[in-house]
């Protein structure tokens, strides 16, 4: 039947071959598609565990806290000690985020001050990203703050000029003053106007000495949004090593806004892709319904000899599938191997990666399709055979035999 | 002897616009294993569709249809195409072999239908083109083959099944004078030595001349059914 199917789509080669390069270049551009988003969600994964980390380790019920000092994890060395006695190799940051007002010499605001420890090559990426002047504290700076740019324009300083902060601390109001070391630049407004990062000492020492308001684990070898399913159970062992003091959550759980939009990429993706499946689709009905037509008197002939209605419908099914099988393995051959050169590594063209920078992604982006995006892939591809063979299926398997061979087309 | 084929009270009324034609009218007749029957007649006398109600190609308006004591004209399509399948052979005016398909794949089609494996189908197909004279033109499409050689594809077509009655609807209609006579020597050859059934709508006096047994229609009816020994 395959060979009978094969020599009927040769009979209007110009016909069957539009249908079949239509496919193929869908399935092409579908695989091209996926890898670029998948890069993309990749890209953009890296970024936002750099930012928050993988996992979360807060006091318990820290989002109902009215007041920051409830939220805060007193004697933090010894959880620290045991958060690495438990994932011995993870890397670990330290974040005490601190209401304050900032001012300068003429002007004040509120801000939220972040005191930062980082692993060093978490901090070489934020530098790398967010830094538009100066550097960033050193971890023993006490002095030493750097300003999101907005918040610096509306106090009025810069690099070397000195900033007073005051802020509500675990042993009363503190206040100190610091000189501004560096300027940041955040993509988020709110962020760049309100945002200050300090050490983690300095901010420590301003409102709460020895706690902090979270950890932040990045495990290096979760790069990939197909890495994720492995932090639940690491949560989980992680969460029974600490005990019920404090929570631990995955990134996804901590900021479920994030990872609804880095989720809804694929779903983007499969309605694009479903789309142009359907437009190829009426073009593969087109073909085999035609073919279906013209040869009418012959498959009254097959059925005048004894074929029952479903080997006709099969032959018809089989015309179809075998026209979208081929387009869709030439589409494959021709597209994986361009998502494989890419997965090495590709950086836009033009001023591209600047766009890309500014919307939370890498300039270097490396494709990524999923196994189970290939079979989505494939399975569209088949389903577009099936269901544009339906309908000539059904006409070709009601014929009547003798009717059908009176037949001129 | 018992008849392989029985055909009691045939009728078939088409109607077409609001309008009625009857093609058979209340036709009888038996026709025994082993015969080479002709069914005569001018054209629109209702030769073919006798055969096609035979066939099991349509369903009559009124009468019945019996096959080695099996009524069938009431069958449905799925059982029909069965009977098609396994009981007779088909041989049309026009060939109709499947312009994609070789001589030996045209002549193995219904076995391929059956479900004959590939090697035994096509040792049975090339067997039935030899027997015909053109075994050595089994890779040939079609469009390769005269007029006479594809009608032989299509006798061995109908022969490699091995069906209880082989109908032939005209099949000495394209052919000229040496090739027709040439095909019909052959199709007396099968039916002599291998006991196959014919039954042949045909007005060729060639045909007429070599048959057992025809039967004349005119307007629908059975007007005259005479034995021969040719």
């Amino acid at each position: 039947m395959l060979v009978l199917a094969w020599r009927n789509l040769w009979r209007h080669r110009t016909r069957s071959l539009g249908a079949a390069v239509a496919v193929g270049f869908v399935v092409w551009m579908s695989v091209l598609y996926f890898g670029l988003v998948g890069g993309t969600r990749d890209g953009l994964y890296v970024n936002l565990t750099d930012a928050v980390g993988h996992v979360q380790i807060h006091v318990r019920d820290y989002r109902d806290m009215r007041d920051f000092r409830q939220a805060l994890i007193p004697a933090a060395g010894a959880l620290r000690a045991r958060i690495q006695a438990a994932l011995p190799g993870s890397q670990v940051a330290a974040t005490l985020e601190v209401p304050a007002l900032l001012s300068g010499q003429d002007r004040a605001r509120g801000a939220m001050l972040a005191g930062l420890d980082q692993p060093p090559a978490i901090r070489e990426r934020f530098g790398e990203k967010y830094l538009t002047e100066g550097r960033l504290p050193g971890a023993a700076d006490l002095d030493g703050i750097v300003l999101g740019g907005g918040l610096a324009r509306t106090l009025q300083v810069g690099l070397g000029d000195t900033v007073y902060a005051y802020a509500p601390g675990t042993d009363g109001t503190g206040a100190s003053a610091y000189t501004v070391v560096g300027i940041l630049h955040f993509p988020e407004p709110a962020q760049d106007a309100r945002g200050a990062i300090l050490s983690l000492a300095a901010a420590q020492e301003l409102a709460a000495p020895g706690a902090l308001t979270r950890f932040e684990l990045h495990v290096p070898e979760f790069r990939r949004t197909t890495d994720d399913a492995g932090l639940v159970p690491l949560r989980d062992r992680l969460q029974e090593a600490l005990g019920q003091q404090v929570v631990v959550e995955t990134w996804r759980e901590t900021y479920p806004a994030l990872s609804d939009l880095e989720q809804a990429l694929r779903p983007i993706v499969l309605m694009f892709v479903g789309i142009f499946f359907v437009l190829t689709g009426l073009l593969v009905v087109n073909t085999i319904y035609l073919s279906v037509i013209e040869r009418t008197r012959e498959f009254g002939v097959v059925i005048a000899l004894g074929a029952r209605r479903g080997r006709v419908m099969r032959m018809v099914l089989t015309e179809s599938l075998v026209l979208c099988g081929t387009g869709a393995a030439v589409g494959l051959a021709l597209g994986l191997p361009i998502v494989a050169r890419m997965a090495r590594g590709f950086a836009y063209p033009f001023d591209w990666g600047e766009i890309a920078e500014a919307y939370g992604l890498p300039r270097v982006m490396y494709a990524s399709i999923a196994p189970v995006e290939v079979v989505i892939i494939v399975a569209f591809a088949i389903g577009i055979g099936v269901l544009a063979a339906l309908w000539p299926a059904r006409v070709a398997g009601r014929l009547a035999p003798v009717e059908a061979m009176r037949f001129v087309a | 002897m018992d008849a392989l084929v029985r055909v009691r009270g045939l009728t078939k009324i088409y109607r077409l616009d609001g309008q009625q034609t009857t093609a058979l009218n209340d036709v009888s007749l038996d026709i025994a294993p082993g015969e080479f029957t002709a069914i005569a007649g001018p054209s629109g006398s209702g030769k073919s569709t006798l055969l096609h109600l035979i066939g099991g190609l349509d369903h009559p308006t009124a009468g019945e249809v019996w096959l080695e004591g099996e009524r069938i004209d009431r069958l449905d399509h799925n059982r029909l195409a069965e009977l098609r399948l396994r009981s007779f052979g088909f041989v049309f005016q026009a060939y109709n072999l499947i312009p994609v398909l070789s001589a030996v794949e045209n002549a193995a089609f219904v076995l391929e239908l059956r479900g004959v494996p590939r090697a035994e189908r096509e040792r049975r197909a090339r067997r039935a083109l030899t027997d015909l004279g053109i075994g050595d033109l089994w890779r040939r499409r079609p469009n390769q083959l005269s007029g006479g050689q594809q009608q032989r594809v299509a006798v061995a077509r109908a022969l490699a099944a091995e069906p209880k009655v082989i109908l032939a609807d005209e099949p000495t209609a394209n052919l000229d004078g040496t090739t027709g006579i040439a095909l019909i020597d052959e199709m007396k050859h099968l039916n002599r030595e291998h006991g196959v059934t014919f039954v042949v709508a045909t007005h060729d006096p060639r045909l007429l001349e070599r048959v057992n047994r025809i039967v004349y229609l005119e307007d629908g009816r059975i007007v005259r059914d005479e034995a021969r020994a040719p």
